[in-house]
């Protein structure tokens, strides 16, 4: 990783295309595999990570002075944990509506390999400002991600778009499953991989 | 050590922190909470009778609910009744214990307020109250009857029964004469897409309407739904677009009989919420005939 340090700006696009979560980092693949079967699924389930990911972030770059270096990693969970719970119950008292569709996703994402991982690399190291950009990064690379494969998934497989009829037909009714979930992942990432490599050479010349 | 104490300190700390702060939400919350999962079996009621925001259920509509409860003691195993029984003006709930061959033994008078009847553990404790020591109840299920103006309207079952994964909840509306009205999924995690299509129009719909004596014979069938018919049971999906009248009962009278069309892919969630609905059916007829007899051999004024 460049230790050079980099503007909000950077954090955030770096997020999203260098090391997007799910197709250069491939991080949280159980859910990016499980859950993304349809584009309201991965939306929702993205929009989830996304809060969690930017509140934890900034939790542990207010805190990091004071954690112990030995559990580093039971602070981090019981972190996410926390905030977890917290959106869960706030969703459920006071937005139901939105509970009924994310309820299951936001209580899912207290094991997810993305958060703590970025609690570890970026945010226990970083200010506040630099904590955030790198998480809202991080959490919009997820919600990306997690849409593109929804989108793929959901047209394939139902041969709908956000539960709206496109094709009028289902032409791999395969593509809903699970199995086909890293089809869909693998393909995306070697669409990433091929595009650095083009990225890359043209640097090279340039 | 010296380090270990530490540790054990900071750990100690910091799993307080995240407690008390998840418990300050909780406590912050639960009202609400509560309120909101209220509210959405009350709309999913109110839904099932038939009414909507643009046609608001009238006020005098009551919902009754009798809860049924497994008593066990050495004498072996009885089902007990919670019933809400209404005289001079008031509804006072009585717990009635029922022998297998639908026999009252016991009548017992509940002390119990129509705030408290709503609370499983408040329900449970006046009934421990007043059956007596050394017998355990557990709650089984409960039958909710709506009444306009002294007419019974439905008989609304909430139940759930395992699907293709985990169990599927559902809410079982019956017309007086034991024809199913209607059927809401409540709560599943059936696959999307698959047996996730269980809550979906074309499906569900299929149970409206079908007589207690169709439903008590119900089977699945995997031949394809027919368009006309589909057209039919996606009511909100058409909208304004809907058939005429006319056309509805037209069709109603040919598809009214048939068995119940699978999804696709998901013949396993359909057959499960079919026999589930099936059994919710005939059990909750067979109780709510068993209570009437109970009424009748013994003469009571006023219940349910």
């Amino acid at each position: 990783m460049p230790t050079t340090p980099k503007t909000h700006k950077q954090l955030f696009l770096n997020g999203i295309l260098n090391e997007n979560p799910i197709f250069r980092l491939a991080l949280s693949m159980c859910p990016a595999v499980g859950l993304s079967t349809s584009v309201m699924n991965g939306l929702l389930l993205g929009v989830a990570v996304l809060f969690v990911q930017v509140f934890s972030s900034c939790t542990i770059s207010l805190i990091k002075s004071h954690i112990h270096p030995r559990i580093r990693i039971p602070t981090y969970t019981l972190t996410i944990a926390t905030w977890v719970t917290v959106i869960d119950l706030i969703l459920a008292a006071y937005v139901p509506v939105a509970y009924k569709a994310m309820g299951i996703f936001v209580r899912l994402i207290v094991a997810f390999a993305i958060i703590t991982m970025r609690l570890e690399v970026f945010a226990c190291r970083h200010d506040l400002a630099s904590s955030f950009w790198d998480g809202m990064g991080m959490g919009v690379g997820f919600l990306f991600g997690m849409t593109v494969l929804g989108t793929i998934r959901e047209i394939l497989g139902m041969g709908t778009f956000l539960g709206i009829e496109v094709l009028g037909f289902r032409p791999m009714l395969f593509f809903v499953l699970p199995a086909a979930g890293f089809f869909t992942v693998g393909f995306m990432m070697a669409i990433f991989n091929y595009a650095e490599t083009i990225s890359v050479r043209r640097k090279r010349r340039g | 050590m010296k380090e270990i104490f530490k540790i054990a300190v900071a750990l100690t700390v910091s799993c307080l922190i995240a407690g008390g702060v998840m418990g300050g939400v909780f406590m912050a919350t639960a009202k609400a909470k509560k309120r909101n999962e209220l509210l959405n079996v009350q709309q999913t009621v109110a839904g099932l009778l038939g009414y909507s925001q643009a046609r608001p259920a009238p006020s005098n509509l009551k919902i009754r609910t009798i809860h049924r409860y497994i008593v066990e003691d050495e004498g072996g195993i009885r089902s007990g009744y919670l019933v809400p029984v209404f005289a001079a003006g008031k509804t006072e709930h009585e717990f009635w214990v029922v022998d297998l061959n639908g026999h009252l033994m016991n009548r017992h008078q509940l002390n119990l307020s129509p705030e408290r009847a709503s609370d499983e553990q408040d329900r449970r404790s006046a009934i421990a109250g007043v059956v007596g020591p050394r017998k355990t109840i557990r709650h089984a299920d409960e039958i909710s009857i709506a009444q306009l103006e002294g007419k019974r309207l439905a008989y609304i079952i909430p139940a759930k029964f395992p699907g293709y994964k985990n169990a599927i909840h559902v809410m079982v509306a019956l017309d007086p004469d034991f024809s199913v009205r209607g059927v809401e999924i409540t709560a599943h995690e059936e696959d999307p897409g698959l047996g996730g299509e269980i809550e979906k129009e074309y499906f569900k719909n299929q149970f409206q309407g079908k007589a207690f004596e169709k439903i008590k014979v119900l089977t699945v069938t995997k031949s394809p739904l027919a368009e006309e018919h589909k057209r039919y049971l996606e009511t909100k999906e058409w909208g304004k677009r809907a058939l005429s009248e006319q056309d509805i009962r037209g069709l109603r009278k040919k598809y009214q009989n048939e068995e119940i069309h699978a999804i696709s892919g998901a013949t396993i969630s359909s057959s499960a919420v079919a026999t589930g609905v099936k059994r919710i059916v005939r059990n909750s007829v067979h109780r709510i005939t068993l209570l009437e007899q109970v009424v009748r051999e013994n003469a009571i004024q006023g219940a349910f």
